[in-house]
């Protein structure tokens, strides 16, 4: 209905979107500018550009000992969150049975619970039931809080498609692995890799969990980086966080490839 | 002084050319149909009207005031939307004061009770509280046209106004567009791509066609001589035939490909050469008169459709179509003979 | 036949179990254990019910005046968001399909970055000598350099950029539900650019803004990364407060507490989102 808007409320809405982009991207970009920093500090604006932090963190143990750890853990939970997120997705989105709008939100309700609560929950489990917080218990902790989008993005997926495929199927006379294997898996592909997107973004990205089940000779990246804001920060930290963000950039591109970006908005 | 004066009017989405030096003028009191296959430019016609897109070129005046750059709220005019568009957190009477609320004429009271005076022109006033999810389709549309008049506009637009109805309802609101017109007198303007429709509510039938009015008139002459190709073929879907046309005078005759010859008449219109005419399915008869002309033919296929069978009826290489009363039709197949009277083949412009 | 049903309702069961069973370890046995972490006693006689974790925080002045801090920032925050967050979902409603995608990216982009980056990012731009105040001083709007960390103008300018898409994605697919027609319907009845947001978009969009506003709000509540480390001890929060319990001074049973106290604000704000959202259509 642009034909109808008067011309002031256009310039006054490019002037909002412009203050608003700012907003949202100044954030990530001082990021990335102060990784290019020549200087020892962070300090704005930088005195010269240098890549010598990327080469700082190339040769930094910590950092790529965490790097590593948050890549097997995102992995671990990607792996985990699919392999009992999808099967619930199909049950809810395929079949009517009693109580079936109660199990949905049971499953969706990690969503809703702050990661802090839930936190300090597993932390107490652990530590009163195993020998403590541990790796493992990191994994399962993650795959908590992003099973609920791999049921989403499947369910979304399914919800897409013909429900009589599955009917067809058994006509055709496919037995039941026969229909898993041919039909109904194939059609969740893309729901479930939107879902593997989401889960590995969140479980890459996730500090609050991690910080709180602080296990002995397990840091994430995540985790150095706050440790090292609140002591002392310098411009290798920035280097590590603009690789994330171009890890970022690139699943937001495989998202929208995969998914289409509007359907997450 | 018209009520609505569009003067070549141009709109073009990128480099689709939508309207083309578009020109239009409307009398106080007019019911107009803008009459066309999708595309054609009506709609969007209909939204630079009502100010809800900006034209690339052109000028439009409405009751004598220019309004070619104004909002759509400081234009006096009601759209019906095709969805109707009721507001869903209104109540019905809420709704069909919203013009008058906006527009700011009197207290609460006054534009409760000429709401409630609107609602009750088209029978709905005992609805009056209800939401408009409580109500039927045919109800809904009903409170979207007394949302139209309540505020007495320049100018009445309908998109599309009986399209979402069933056939019955569709009926039913034909006679109540027809009556309220007759009664409120509103200069009105109705975007429809359904002939019946064009003809039936019409005092003048525009017909467009990529963005220019192919033909326009009352419907019986629009109807009855269609000038082009286009416009026979989209008023009715008549029979389409090429003739070899010879003679001079008053005396004109046109030749089949297979060589029969018919008599013409339209003698003014016609030259020599090939030409294309119109000869409606209606205008077909079995067993014709000596006054008529014609043709001997085949009937290859017949649908039997009640009170009227159409008939298929191979004439040499041509296909005639022929829709004639049931009682009054060969049935099966076989050589027969068909007729029309001269003056219903009428001659057309190609293009 | 009755095999045919059978394998029906079988079916399902077998789908869910294995996710069901994970998360009633997982999730709800831990939720559980804080729950009762909070009423038992610790130390020499530990394992006794007690109320006196909850006591503290009422009779602590420093801890009430923590949740006071909490609650107060959060409400600011939440009102930002609305006043930013209802005007940039209106526009992304009506933008074409590409300014859409760059608004979209704009929303998701920062959204799908790691709090800690992002509150980074915010360390650099509010810090001495940081963006902003140089930003300032070019301008020659402020003489001597400035800082805004430590500050809660600084934890709300930095928590509005974290919780913004939230509220934008949820207050979206409300708006996106309203037909253009019945806008268009308003402008050509008289009501003008304004009249029509205010009359049509605005009461149309109630359910997402409130979903929107109860998200926002409880996520701003239980923050942890931002507050800690844009507004630093000083300016405690409960999450905040809950963390150095937990990790710090080890008296798991207040932060148990605290915790509880949380959540059940949380649930107060949540379930009402949860209505909401299910009778609009079931996202957020």
């Amino acid at each position: 209905m642009i034909g109808a808007t008067p011309r002031w409320v256009l310039g006054a809405t490019a002037f909002f979107l412009v203050a608003v982009g700012l907003f949202m991207l100044v954030p990530l970009l001082v990021v990335i500018a102060s990784s290019l920093s020549s200087s020892e500090f962070l300090v704005f604006p930088p005195p010269g550009l240098s890549l010598r932090w990327y080469g700082e963190i190339l040769g930094s143990d910590a950092y790529l000992n965490a790097g590593w750890t948050s890549l097997k853990l995102a992995l671990g939970t990607v792996v985990l969150a699919l392999a009992l997120g999808t099967p619930a997705a199909i049950a809810l989105t395929r079949f009517r049975f009693a109580g079936r709008a109660a199990i949905a939100s049971v499953f969706l309700s990690p969503l809703i619970l702050p990661s802090l609560i839930f936190a300090i929950g597993l932390l107490i489990v652990f530590s009163r039931y195993a020998a403590g917080p541990s790796f493992l218990g990191l994994v399962i902790g993650h795959t908590v809080i992003t099973m609920p989008y791999v049921i989403r993005t499947v369910s979304a997926n399914l919800a897409d498609i013909d429900p009589n495929l599955d009917e067809a199927a058994r006509v055709m006379g496919a037995r039941w692995w026969q229909r898993y294997l041919l039909v109904i898996l194939p059609q969740c592909r893309t729901g479930m890799a939107a879902g593997a997107f989401f889960a590995f973004n969140i479980s890459f990205d996730d500090a609050v969990i991690a910080l709180f089940m602080r296990a002995p000779g397990v840091e994430t990246l995540p985790m150095r980086i706050y440790s090292t804001l609140e002591f002392s920060p310098d411009p290798s930290v920035a280097a590590v966080s603009t690789v994330m963000i171009a890890m970022t950039m690139l699943l937001v591109v495989l998202l929208n490839r995969v998914f289409g970006l509007s359907r997450i908005a | 002084m018209s009520q609505l004066s569009v003067q070549s009017v141009v709109k073009r989405f990128g480099d689709l050319v939508v309207l083309d030096k578009f020109d239009l003028d409307v009398a106080k009191g007019e019911f107009i149909a803008l009459l066309g296959p999708s595309g054609c430019g009506k709609s969007t016609l209909l939204r630079i009207i009502a100010g809800l897109e900006r034209p690339n070129g052109g000028d439009l005046h409405i009751a004598g005031r220019s309004v070619t750059g104004l909002a759509p709220e400081h234009r006096n005019i009601a759209l019906m939307f095709q969805s109707y568009a009721l507001l869903p957190h209104m109540t019905v009477i809420e709704n069909v004061r919203f013009p008058l609320r906006m527009r700011g004429g009197g207290d609460r009271e006054t534009q409760r009770a000429k709401a409630l005076e609107a609602l009750a022109l088209v029978k709905l006033d005992h609805l009056a509280d209800r939401f408009p999810r409580q109500l039927s389709g045919g109800q809904q549309q009903r409170v979207a046209l007394a949302r139209s008049i309540v505020a007495e506009p320049d100018l009445l637009l309908l998109d599309e106004p009986l399209s979402n109805l069933d056939a019955r309802l569709r009926e039913d609101m034909q006679v109540e567009l027809k009556r309220l017109h007759e009664s409120l007198g509103l200069t009105t303007i109705f975007v429809t791509h359904d002939q019946s429709e064009a003809l039936g509510l019409a005092d003048r039938v525009i017909l467009m066609n990529r963005g220019r009015i192919e033909q326009a008139g009352s419907p019986e002459d629009i109807y009855s001589r269609p000038r082009t190709v286009f416009a026979a073929d989209f008023l009715g879907g008549a029979n389409i035939i090429e003739l070899d046309v010879q003679g001079s005078g008053e005396t004109w005759h046109g030749t089949f490909a297979d060589g029969t010859q018919v008599p013409l008449a339209h003698a003014s219109d016609l030259t020599a050469g090939k030409r294309k005419f119109m000869l409606r399915k209606e205008a077909v008869v079995f067993s014709p008169d000596e006054t008529m002309a014609t043709v001997e033919g085949s009937i290859e296929t017949q649908n039997y459709l009640g009170g009227q069978t159409r008939s298929l009826i191979k004439v040499g290489d041509i296909e005639i179509i022929a829709l004639t009363d049931s009682d009054r039709t060969e049935t099966g197949r076989h050589a027969t003979r068909i007729g029309w009277r001269p003056e219903e083949l009428i001659p057309l412009q190609d293009a | 036949m009755s095999t045919g049903t059978m394998r029906l309702s079988r079916e399902p069961a077998l789908l869910l179990s294995p996710g069901l069973l994970f998360l009633l370890l997982a999730f709800f046995f831990p939720a559980i254990q804080l729950l009762a972490q909070s009423f038992l006693t610790v130390g020499a006689e530990a394992g006794r019910f007690t109320l006196e974790h909850y006591a503290k925080v009422v009779v602590d002045d420093f801890y009430a005046g923590v949740a006071l801090r909490t609650f107060r920032l959060a409400l600011i925050i939440t009102a930002l968001c609305l006043l930013i967050g209802f005007p940039l979902a209106v526009v992304m409603s009506r933008a074409g399909p590409t300014l859409r995608t760059i608004l979209i990216v704009l929303i998701i982009l920062p959204l799908m970055t790691s709090v800690v980056i992002r509150t980074f990012g915010w360390l650099v731009i509010l810090g001495p000598g940081g963006v902003l105040s140089w930003t300032l001083q070019q301008l020659g709007l402020i003489e001597r350099s400035m800082s805004l960390m430590h500050t809660e103008t600084g934890v709300v300018l930095a928590m509005v950029q974290v919780l913004l898409p939230f509220l934008v994605l949820t207050t979206l697919g409300s708006i996106g539900q309203i037909p253009a027609s019945l806008e268009e319907a308003s402008r050509t009845m008289g009501a003008g650019f304004f009249g029509s947001i205010y009359h049509v978009t605005l009461p149309l969009s109630v359910p997402g803004l409130a979903s929107g506003s109860l998200l926002v709000f409880a996520l701003s509540i239980s923050s942890f990364i931002t507050p800690s480390l844009v507004g630093g001890v000083r300016l405690q929060v409960m999450a905040g407060s809950i963390y150095q319990q937990m990790t710090g001074s080890f008296d798991w049973g207040f932060g148990a507490a605290l915790s509880v106290i949380l959540l059940v604000i949380t649930l107060m704000l949540i379930v009402p989102y949860m209505v909401i959202t299910s009778r609009v259509g079931g996202r957020t």
